[in-house]
């Protein structure tokens, strides 16, 4: 019998489509818990953290007229319902954390399957370059439902709480306002995908596109009168949404025709170029620099150099940000401050000042994108090995040690980098507002973001001597866990034994607290111990590609 | 005082799981001597290269580069080495000449003039990025680099992937440069009229295994003849002669092969009349298939038959 190939065809139709949404719901699905559980988490904790008629009054007082914290979350709005408080706290952060995961994941799953030149595999297939490049996006579309899903899941089952009482319909929306930023961005990236000719400059011109929408927004809603100018930015129609507090559909359409738009302009770009290229790409000829080749160590400079300046800079200006709102934030509301005190307590700290409180409970944040930054020049090693590269050298007369240290010697700068510009950055930040928090204060606050990288960096290492597959992952999944744990954990449990197994609640809430330097020297000395172990068992195994 | 082998493997052996990718292997290249590595795809060659570079564990047996234990100490066996890789993996934001810049520097000696003598020769436009180049010209930067270090001991795993023929000669011109100069080469490959035109010695490895290993003149010496006789009426029966195989008759003509003494057979067809008699020795070509089961035995295969 001839084998059914009208199943066959309609199979081949789909797969790049289901390849890229298996793909994207991966990622997806680990974010999505995190957006759910911070939803969850800042549901439950405002009856708990604002009882009263007259402290939920505070709060909106003090914060409706706060231009720092209006420029980084956005516009407060009727700070004294649930509802205001879930929009403008946890939804302004993740509107934002929302759109750098939508265009970084829309750029791995189309420009860097490109890069490494699967692509023209499938294209090989039954298939042409815009129907491929129109199932990518329906694949992207399915992580988005996951991203979702589980934000929507998360929202419903806090809202459900009889002292919450969140409709379902209302718990929805939010979900949709949460992830809206998500889904035009990997529509965004999509089209970036097309213009540049690599990822890194998909990724590049995706990124500019989100500073300009950041800033917009930002100028919007920090300066009397410009209010309007959030209509010109995409992050500015999500804020418009509003849905606890007056839901704005209108917001919607342009939210819908951007990706629509931006889709289609995808698709039919893709008909238009050649693979391989982009259609703003740079051409192949450069004058050569020869300074930063001179070994496989300053190579290493060479190629993490862009994304290094990246980190450090842009984790610095969160830094500042963090030291202008701190004085305002931290004394807006007596009941926030003791529940950040109780928080700030659990984690170790002691109370110092409202501001150093405020400051050691955000610098959780940093400590956590410090550790990500770690992860990354670890899965930056791991690539070089898995795409071919690293056979280039190790071939030669270059022993697999000095390769590895001279990676973690770049990395064990860039982490020291970015903890002292983020120190440097918290406290122009803080000294801007006289908020009483020294340079002392805020330079060791900056050191304590030191450990737990350096330690992820270790750790790394053995992981990547071990199990070098899986490397990557299981630094960025411990990194979560320990992110999840410090900020929920903290607030609904006090089980040491869960607590500890989170990084950063060793470390302690400085400058709520001072600096640990026993476990500061733990965690670097085993950080140290490990990345021998690893460098020794890296050198006994077999180099492994993708 | 006897030379110390460019390359020299004991019971070289790497088995991944249950899976046997290299059985004990031993092999000797000498100074100033080419080893042209034969095998399909799978056979094994680039296992027994990423061993030789300690790129992999051997699960047992020595691979020694110069006298140096390349499996203990990779990077010292690699001083007087140069490598090109099957896939020409190179950093894709690189131009051509910083490649080279780096891969010199790494090597630690290169011979720059002859460096941009080999740029020219093999026509590579240095100033574009290597995510710009074709196949084949990045392949040429890894010849390139390799080349211009002058390393007494070359390992090229099937270098000539995505050459032109313009660019093939080239090559094997840079090759008979450098056994000229004294340089043993390893040379891994599947073209095998390149391998017969730069080879001193052969190896042929099938299923991890190396089944033979010799001179192209040792090889044919020990393979069968091919025979082409035309008779005036109609062929006898050769294929009881001893040492006959592969009897294919088309009307008065007759095809065989004939491993070992040419005798018995000669003798069987002076005596039958014949008409016209064609002798040749295989090619390298029908070596190879005859270790693969598609063409004329070899006498160990004929060995095994009988």
């Amino acid at each position: 019998m001839p084998p059914d190939t009208h199943m066959g065809d309609r199979r081949a139709a789909t797969v790049i489509a289901k390849r890229t949404a298996r793909s994207a719901a991966r990622s997806a699905g680990l974010w999505g818990v995190l957006f759910g559980g911070l939803v969850a988490q800042q549901t439950l904790s405002y009856h708990t953290s604002f009882p009263t008629a007259a402290s939920r009054h505070n709060l909106m007082q003090s914060f409706g007229h706060n231009a720092g914290l209006n420029a980084v979350v956005g516009v407060a709005r009727s700070l004294d319902t649930v509802g205001g408080w879930l929009e403008w706290r946890a939804g302004g952060l993740l509107v934002i954390v929302g759109a750098v995961w939508g265009l970084l994941a829309a750029t791995r799953l189309v420009r860097r399957e490109e890069d490494t030149g699967r692509w023209e595999l499938l294209l090989a297939g039954q298939t042409t370059r815009p129907n491929a490049t129109l199932q990518a996006i329906f694949g992207l579309g399915g992580g988005w439902v996951v991203l979702w899903t589980l934000t929507a899941a998360g929202t419903i089952a806090a809202g459900s709480n009889p002292d919450v009482g969140l409709a379902v319909g209302a718990a929805v929306s939010y979900a949709t306002m949460v992830t809206a930023s998500a889904a035009m961005f990997l529509a965004i990236g999509a089209l970036s995908s097309q213009l540049g000719g690599t990822r890194r400059q998909a990724n590049g011109l995706g990124a500019a596109v989100f500073a300009v929408c950041l800033v917009t927004r930002m100028i919007a809603d920090s300066i009397g009168g410009l209010g309007w100018m959030r209509w010109l930015s995409p992050l500015g129609w999500v804020e418009n949404l509003h849905p606890l507090t007056g839901s704005q559909p209108l917001a919607l359409v342009p939210i819908v025709v951007l990706i629509v738009a931006t889709s289609a302009l995808a698709v039919t770009l893709s008909a238009r170029r050649d693979v391989g290229t982009g259609i703003l790409a740079r051409r192949g000829a450069a004058v050569s620099d020869t300074r930063l080749l001179d070994s496989p160590a300053l190579l290493v400079v060479r190629l993490e150099r862009p994304g290094a300046i990246g980190w450090t800079i842009g984790l610095a200006l969160l830094a500042l940000v963090f030291g202008i709102v701190a004085r305002s934030a931290a004394t807006a509301s007596p009941s926030l401050n003791r529940s950040l005190v109780q928080q700030v307590g659990r984690l170790g700290g002691h109370h110092v000042s409202a501001a150093t409180a405020w400051i050691g409970y955000e610098f959780l944040y940093i400590a956590a994108l410090v550790a990500f930054a770690a992860a990354g020049q670890i899965s930056a090693m791991r690539e070089e090995e898995a795409d071919g590269h690293l056979d280039n050298l190790l071939a030669r007369y270059l022993r697999r040690s000095t390769w590895v240290d001279g990676r973690l010697r770049f990395a064990t700068a860039l982490v020291v980098a970015i903890s002292i510009a983020a120190g440097l950055g918290g406290w122009i930040g803080v000294a801007s507002r006289n908020s009483g928090v020294g340079f002392t204060a805020m330079l060791q606050t900056g050191l304590n973001l030191m450990p737990a990288a350096l330690f992820i960096l270790g750790l790394g290492t053995l992981l990547f001597g071990l199990v070098p597959r899986l490397a990557a992952p299981l630094l960025y999944a411990l990194i979560l866990w320990s992110f999840l744990i410090e900020i929920i954990g903290s607030s609904i449990t006090s089980n040491r034994l869960l607590l500890d197994t989170a990084l950063f609640s060793h470390l302690g809430p400085v400058p709520a607290a001072s600096l640990n330097w026993t476990t500061i020297g733990t965690l670097t000395g085993l950080g140290a111990l490990a990345a021998v172990a690893g460098i020794a068992a890296f050198q006994r195994r077999d180099l492994v590609a993708a | 005082m006897t030379k110390v082998p460019a390359i020299r493997t004991v019971g070289l052996t790497k088995s991944y799981g249950s899976t046997v990718a290299l059985r004990p292997l031993d092999l000797e290249v000498s100074e100033g001597e080419v080893l042209g590595y034969l095998g399909p795809n799978g056979a094994g060659k680039t296992t027994t290269i990423r061993c030789l570079l300690g790129m992999i564990r051997a699960t047992a047996g020595q691979a020694e580069i110069f006298g140096v234990d390349a499996q203990a100490h990779p990077a010292e066996a690699h001083r007087r080495v140069a490598y090109v890789p099957g896939e020409a993996n190179l950093w894709p934001g690189l131009t051509g000449a910083e490649t080279l810049h780096l891969l010199g520097r790494v090597q630690g000696k290169v011979d720059l003039p002859y460096q941009e003598e080999l740029v020219e020769r093999f026509s590579l436009d240095g100033s574009k990025r290597v995510r710009a180049y074709s196949k084949g010209n990045r392949q040429k930067v890894l010849l390139i680099a390799a080349l211009s270090s002058r390393a007494d001991l070359l390992i090229l795993d099937e270098p000539t992937s995505g050459l032109d023929p313009l660019m093939e000669q080239v090559f094997r011109d840079c090759v008979g440069e450098a056994r000229a100069r004294g340089q043993a080469v390893f040379l891994s490959s599947h073209i095998l009229s390149e391998v017969e035109a730069l080879s001193d010695r052969v190896a042929i490895l099938r299923a991890g295994e190396l089944v033979d290993v010799g001179t192209l003149a040792q090889m044919r010496h020990l393979s069968a003849l091919s025979i082409d006789a035309t008779f005036d009426g109609p062929p006898p029966d050769l294929s009881r002669i001893p040492g006959v195989t592969a009897v294919e008759v088309q009307g008065n003509h007759v095809r065989c092969q004939v491993v070992g003494s040419v005798e018995p057979l000669l003798r069987a067809l002076a005596a039958s009349g014949v008409h016209q008699l064609l002798s040749r020795e295989p090619s390298l070509e029908e070596l190879f298939l005859a270790h693969y089961g598609g063409g004329p035995a070899s006498e160990k295969d004929a060995a095994h038959a009988a």
